[in-house]
């Protein structure tokens, strides 16, 4: 997002301010008045707790990025699943996911073993990181055989230490969306919309692909859920 | 999570690592009370260490040297398949690790004032180091060995910082001090208190039975 904002303050010589935070937090500043014009949740049922506290504008809302859970190996493994339905072999005897109480990430992991029927294979082979980071440092390690994380965040690991083996099929989760909304009480509504066309725009997509983000679908009307 | 399975769990682990800590304490606590070697003084503290180390920083220890690249745990994996990283027996090296001292001390201690006298004697009897050991002074210092046992006992139960770093998070395997914290970061730490009256409860009754065992 940092490099998008900067490119747009360049492209369009106008001034962003980011202020980056959960969304609990975010939404109690715009509910306090805070000068906040575009409101960009992590998921669509945050976003849903934003149009219905009714502080962003919900015909304005659209999805700016998608990410996608891939299944990683430490590097240097051999023997490694190459796809998810691998996970069932006797081979794997750790998988790492995010802890799905308080890791999103987790639960869109457990939607896709769920999906694939290898619940009850994993049951006893899980175990549960932190967070998606933690998750990556176990398979860094090599102390499990596989993770599962986000696209983007397989990005950050380590060079050379983890390998994407496989990208889960969108249909095996719910969407992660990255949702964009005008903020109701904005006073710079033509310049907030203009940035969110500028984030659906191929310049912004391509810095956001660096990093590991999907393209959004392709409807330019606000998503339908 | 109901905290039945976790305290099962975790009077399980105790009580595994109480053994471990008594098979490898006291025969190390006798031989530390009787015999002058080379590098005694560094051994000694190697044991003791555990006491005022923060269990993170066992915890880091055991990754090092059981983990899949360390030293022991490369051999165990590639020989095995086996680690005791994510496995409650990761949880039992560290329970043990940290609750060595709390037997190891009073051990020595009642080894070091057993009258030697009592040991000579048996000797002159006839006795061979292992029977003296077994008949002599085993039984002269088992107060003190049975407090430090109690106390370690009540600290595997406990053990949580090296424990939650080795044995990490499992669904449906955690130990009690592990689902009080795993509560707590879930935000729902109002869930925790069956389990947190349980551990109290039960560590107190070590330390009651503690004071039992050390009153003359």
């Amino acid at each position: 997002m940092t490099d998008v904002a900067k490119q747009y303050e360049r492209d369009a010589s106008k001034h962003l301010e980011l202020n980056f935070g959960a969304t609990g937090q975010l939404l109690a500043q715009i509910r306090e008045g805070a000068p906040i014009d575009l409101f960009i949740a992590a998921s669509e049922d945050q976003m849903d707790q934003a149009v219905k506290a009714e502080l962003v504008d919900s015909a304005t809302r659209v999805v700016v990025a998608n990410n996608r859970l891939v299944l990683i190996v430490p590097a240097s493994a051999t023997d490694s699943p190459r796809g998810f339905t691998d996970l069932a072999s006797p081979t794997v005897k750790r998988l790492a996911v995010g802890q799905p109480k308080i890791v999103p990430a987790g639960q869109y992991a457990m939607q896709v073993l769920k999906k694939l029927d290898l619940e009850s294979s994993q049951k006893d082979r899980l175990v549960f990181g932190s967070s998606v980071r933690q998750v990556l440092d176990y398979v860094e390690r090599g102390e499990v055989d596989a993770g599962i994380v986000y696209a983007t965040d397989a990005q950050l690991a380590g060079k050379g230490k983890v390998r994407v083996v496989a990208v889960a099929d969108e249909r095996w989760h719910d969407p992660i969306h990255y949702v964009a909304a005008i903020v109701r009480a904005t006073k710079q509504y033509p310049a907030a919309a203009e940035f969110v066309r500028y984030l659906r725009d191929d310049r912004a997509q391509s810095l956001l692909s660096k990093r590991g983000f999907a393209p959004p679908p392709p409807a330019t009307q606000p998503a339908a859920r | 999570m109901s905290f039945v399975a976790p305290m099962f769990l975790s009077l399980k682990v105790a009580l595994v690592a109480t053994m471990l800590v008594a098979l490898v304490g006291i025969p190390l606590a006798f031989a530390m009370a009787r015999r002058r070697f080379p590098g005694r003084g560094v051994l000694d503290a190697l044991l003791i260490v555990p006491l005022v180390l923060p269990p993170t920083v066992v915890g880091y220890l055991i990754l090092i040297v059981f983990g899949a690249h360390g030293m022991i745990g490369s051999i165990l994996h590639h020989a095995f398949g086996y680690s005791i990283v994510f496995n409650w027996h990761g949880a039992v090296v560290a329970s043990t690790i940290v609750a060595l001292p709390l037997l190891y001390l009073p051990a020595k201690a009642a080894f070091a004032n057993i009258e030697r006298e009592m040991e000579d004697l048996s000797r002159v009897m006839g006795a061979n180091g292992l029977q003296i050991f077994w008949h002599v002074s085993l039984p002269l210092a088992r107060r003190g060995i049975a407090s430090g046992l109690v106390l370690a006992y009540a600290r595997a139960l406990g053990e949580f910082g090296a424990t939650v770093m080795v044995m990490g998070d499992l669904p449906d395997r955690s130990t009690l001090p592990i689902s009080i914290y795993n509560d707590y970061v879930s935000g729902e730490l109002s869930h925790a208190a069956p389990a947190v009256i349980a551990l109290a409860a039960i560590s107190l009754a070590m330390v009651l039975l503690y004071n039992r065992t050390i009153r003359p």
